[in-house]
Formats: structure tokens, sequence, C-alpha cells
């Protein structure tokens, strides 16, 4: 029997609390929280910190006189830490499915097939191995579109009886339709409040009601957007690849190639092209970076030989420039097998900041913003060959990180070498 | 002249690329007798790390586990990934600390054992009591 392609959505659950609790064995079952950029407010809550009535984007100054007396841990971002843990969980969901969208740092979308028991059963062993190997714990929504296995993971996540695996299609029909009815346009995935707004006014309220919509009357009062949204409820699938995005404290690019890409200096001039276009996209946005991850795969259509390399790479300091964002995204190139057959690659800039917290050190300015050495480099390979004009020491190396409050930070376990994990001998 | 040198060395991020184009210099007129023999230097990530997914390197703190070569300050590669067995060196979660540890399991029991006389073993209730956050596979001992 033939089975129609279906989309597993995973993501893990409180991911920077998870990250954090991945090496601090004694934050479990307490309260903790994440701080965003300059230690301004919660963006993580781990569960038991939701239970004491902490809001997200709570303000520090507001939480830290009780913090005390809730036995409330507060965390800096640790952006080095999440940018490899994140690294690893895409590495091995790759393993599961030569189909990966890394859609953010801490989820992805993964084209599967097979009959329900099998996709229940490969949900549950992605599950098991991203909690073992890397130490996070995640959700799997498996559904027909991106929406719908958004929704499951959701409810995967909400519903202890789905021990964190949905498969949509192989829960009874009236459940669905109950939580559909429950739940408000709200919960769903590209649905702000300003939208709701406008569809409560249309008499639209929950899911249940946005999936009987007409997609051509949603079309022509929203957008083609939300009518993509309609058709993926009632199970068309119909949102592609997104190739740029940008989000809280992230961006991506990612893409597909034509032609495969099959050797180091083919993946090379890739990465130098995003390094540019990252640089560009941060640079509009008025925004530096202060991590990058680097990742490529294999095919769908090439079951044999796949590979999803990733690395994470901690800058040296807050930043947009192109020559020093492209030589960090150089550094998947020595975890590319000549021969393989790439078929899409991307980056992810993390830890993003404004550019103007920068103090106005000239001493530490870096001399490439302004001048486009890195089109000038990538114009002068192009013309003459690779290896006709290299870089020196770009930028300043290990410049002190005086732009941003991080007094909560826990250690960079896993990306240097002085802050690695103790183990106690005793 | 008569010497051809490769692509500089950039940094780390590049180097191997480098290495394999060209990995020593090229005499001219006359080829290099060990150009033929270069097949890419010794990776210590090829043979310490069995999976990148799983394997994470903590610094050792406490002379307990000095009968196994494992000093305070030294390093060690630890793979999530990797059953537990008897006799494994194991990073335990004890009392919300990592704590190495070697792992006895016996027909009356689970053991966590010191490999130093000085320190006490630890005896589990059973291995449902027992959190191993994963394997040590290397000590990276200081010479």
């Amino acid at each position: 029997m033939r089975h129609m392609p279906q989309i597993a959505h995973v993501d893990v659950n409180c991911f920077y609390a998870s990250a954090e609790r991945a090496f601090n064995p004694s934050l479990e079952g307490r309260p903790v929280i994440v701080l965003s950029n300059n230690d301004g407010c919660a963006v993580t809550r781990s569960p038991e910190a939701k239970a004491l009535g902490i809001p997200m984007g709570e303000p520090w100054f507001k939480l830290a006189p009780r913090a005390k007396q809730w036995g409330l841990v507060a965390l800096s971002s640790n952006y080095e830490l999440y940018g490899d843990i994140s690294a690893r969980v895409m590495e091995l969901l790759g393993r599961y499915s030569a189909w990966l969208e890394v859609y953010s740092i801490d989820e992805a979308f993964l084209g599967v097939k097979g009959a329900p028991g099998e996709l229940l059963a490969l949900g549950r062993d992605m599950k098991t191995a991203v909690r073992r190997n890397v130490g996070v714990p995640v959700c799997v929504g498996i559904a027909g579109t991106k929406t719908l296995a958004k929704l499951a993971n959701k409810w995967a996540k909400n519903n202890p009886a789905f021990d964190g695996v949905c498969h949509w299609d192989s829960v009874p029909a009236a459940d669905r339709e109950a939580l559909m009815r429950r739940l408000s346009v709200i919960e769903i995935w590209g649905v702000a409040t300003r939208l709701t707004k406008r569809l409560n006014a249309l008499g639209i309220h929950s899911i249940h009601d946005l999936s009987r919509a007409d997609p051509v009357m949603i079309r022509d009062r929203f957008s083609v957007v939300m009518m993509r949204t309609v058709l993926e409820l009632q199970g068309t699938p119909c949102i592609p690849m997104e190739e740029e995005r940008i989000g809280r404290d992230q961006l991506i690019f990612s893409r597909s190639f034509a032609t495969p890409i099959t050797t180091a200096a083919g993946m090379r001039q890739v990465m130098s092209v995003y390094g540019q276009q990252a640089s560009a996209r941060l640079a509009k946005h008025g925004l530096q970076a202060k991590v990058l991850t680097a990742f490529a795969g294999t095919s769908h259509f090439n079951p044999k030989d796949t590979a999803y390399p990733s690395v994470c790479v901690p800058l040296p300091m807050p930043t947009a420039d192109p020559v020093l964002l492209t030589k960090a995204a150089h550094a998947l190139l020595p975890r590319i097998c000549e021969g393989i057959r790439y078929a899409r690659a991307g980056i992810m800039v993390t830890d993003l900041r404004p550019t103007g917290n920068q103090a106005p050190l000239a001493l530490f300015e870096n001399p490439h913003e302004e001048r486009h050495v890195g089109t000038l480099l990538e114009d002068v390979t192009r013309r003459y060959g690779r290896g006709s004009i290299g870089l020196g020491h770009a930028g300043i190396r290990g410049g002190p990180d005086w732009t941003m409050k991080r007094d909560m930070l826990s250690p960079r376990y896993t990306t240097h070498w002085d802050e690695l994990p103790l183990v106690k001998a005793a | 002249m008569g010497v051809v040198v490769g692509p500089r060395v950039i940094d780390a991020g590049v180097s191997l690329l480098s290495v394999l184009i060209s990995p020593v210099p090229v005499a001219a007129g006359y080829p290099s007798p060990a150009q033929d023999y270069f097949d890419g230097r010794i990776d210590l990530n090829e043979h310490l790390i069995k999976d990148i997914t799983s394997t994470y390197v903590v610094r050792v703190s406490g002379e307990s586990m000095e009968g196994a070569g494992i000093s305070d300050g030294d390093e060690l590669i630890v793979n999530r990934a990797l059953e537990p067995k008897d006799g494994s060196v194991v990073i335990a979660v004890l009392d919300g600390e990592l704590t190495i540890k070697r792992l006895r399991v016996t027909g009356t029991g689970v053991v966590l054992q010191a490999e130093n006389p000085a320190y006490p073993d630890i005896l589990v209730p059973s291995v449902a009591d027992l959190v191993i956050w994963g394997v040590a596979t290397r000590c990276l001992h200081h010479v």
C-alpha cells in the first residue's frame, strides 16, 4: 500500500531552559527562566515558572525582588550553548528523514512516509534519540500539512496521554473536531492578534470555524497567506519552503539547490553568498549577531548517502560584517564530504542585538563594515579563481563583550574549553 | 624561485580544504616524492568522537577516580548515547550534580564505585533510581 507523504514537526520543549538543564541537573523541577538580551525580560519559562504565574516577556526587574522567595532561577541567554544544542538536534533529526527544513533554532519540519503505526514509531524514536543523545526533550506532531503538524505538536505537548508524539490522522475524527472547536484561531500557526480580531468580526472564532471557511473569500478579505492556512487546515499542503525568516532573536537563510553541490569548494561559494546575505539583512534591520549556525543536507529523492552536517560558531564579537559572517559560515566546510550530493544548505544567525548598543570605541569598530570588503572578495574570487585572494586576521579576535549585559550567564559548556561542565570525583 | 606554495592556511575553519589541495610545497619541474602519500592529517574528531550529536567534553574535579587513571583537572570524552554496562565509567546525576563513578551492576544491586580507597562507594537501591548522564569513553590525562 502506498502512503501519502506526511510532515513531522519537531520542537524542543522550553528550549533555552531545557538546554540549561541538560548540563545543570540541579535545575530539574525548579522554576527556571531565561532572560532576553541584556537581561531584559523572561523569554523562556520552565513549566514550574509558568505555574508561578510569570507571564512571557515579564521584565526581570519586576521579578527579581521575589526570585529568592520563589526559588526562581534566572539565567542570561547563553546563545553559544543554545546554538550548539540546536545544531546537534538538527543533525540528529536529519538522520530520520532526507527531507529536513530547519524552521527555527528549536524546531524543524521533516518529510516522512509510512503507515500510521510506522509514523508513530518514527516519532517516538526521534523523541527518544534527541533526549538520549543531546539531552533535551522534544515533542513531535505528524500530519498531512505543516499547519496541522504544528497543531498536532501543540496537542502532543499539552495532552500527557500522547506522551509527546501525536499523529493527527490516527486520532479519532470526533476528537480532532472537538479540539479544533475548543481552540481559538489565535492558536493556529501564522495568525496573530490583529488578524484574530478581523476573523472574529466575520464570525470565525475557533480553528474549526477557520477550517470551514471558504478559501477564496479568505483570500479576498485577507491574503493568500491566510488562504493557504485554511487549505492546510483542510488537509491540502500548500505552505512552501521559506527561504528567509526573521524571528524574535534569529534570522535564517536556507535554500534548495537546482543542481546538487558535491564539493567543499561549491559549498564554500554557497556559504559566502549566505554570509553576505545575512550581513545585508542584519544591517537592514539594524542588528548584529553573536552566534552563527551553518548546515547542509542531502535530498529526499536520494535516500542513500544522507548527510546533515551542521556547525555552531560563536562570533568573536557582535557583528553584521560580511567577512566575519562568511568566515564563520566556512566552518562547515571541513564537515562536507566530497562526492555526497548536498541538495540544500543554510545559515542561521542568533543572539541578535541592535547595532546602536555598541559603544563608539573606534578601537573595536570593525574595519570591514563600511567598505564592502565581502563583496570585493567575492568579485575578485569569481574573476581570478579561488585562492587568488584571502583573508588575514579579519576583525578583532576575542574582543571584550562589553555591549551585552549577561550577569547570570551559565558556562558555555560546549563551545569554550575553559567553561566545560565539571563532573565531581568525590 | 621554482617553488609553488599552495593556498595559505587562513584559519581553522578553512584549513582542511587548503591542506587537501596542496599539502606540501611543490617543486616545479620535479614532483615531490611525498605528494602521492599524503592522505590527510590525523583528525582527533574522527578517532575520538563516534557520534557528534551525543559526544560532550567534561572536566574532572576531585581525586576519587585516581585508580582508573582519571585525575583532578583531566578532561573526559563522554558519549551520552552509549548503554551503561557493568564496569562502565559513568557520569551519574547525584543530588543534582554530575558525578563520575564506575558502575557495578551485580545480582544483589547497583553500586557506584570510587576508584580511590579514600572515597566511599555509593549503593543504589535499583537501576530505576539511577540517572546516568553519559558514559566516559576516553580520558585526556594531563602529563
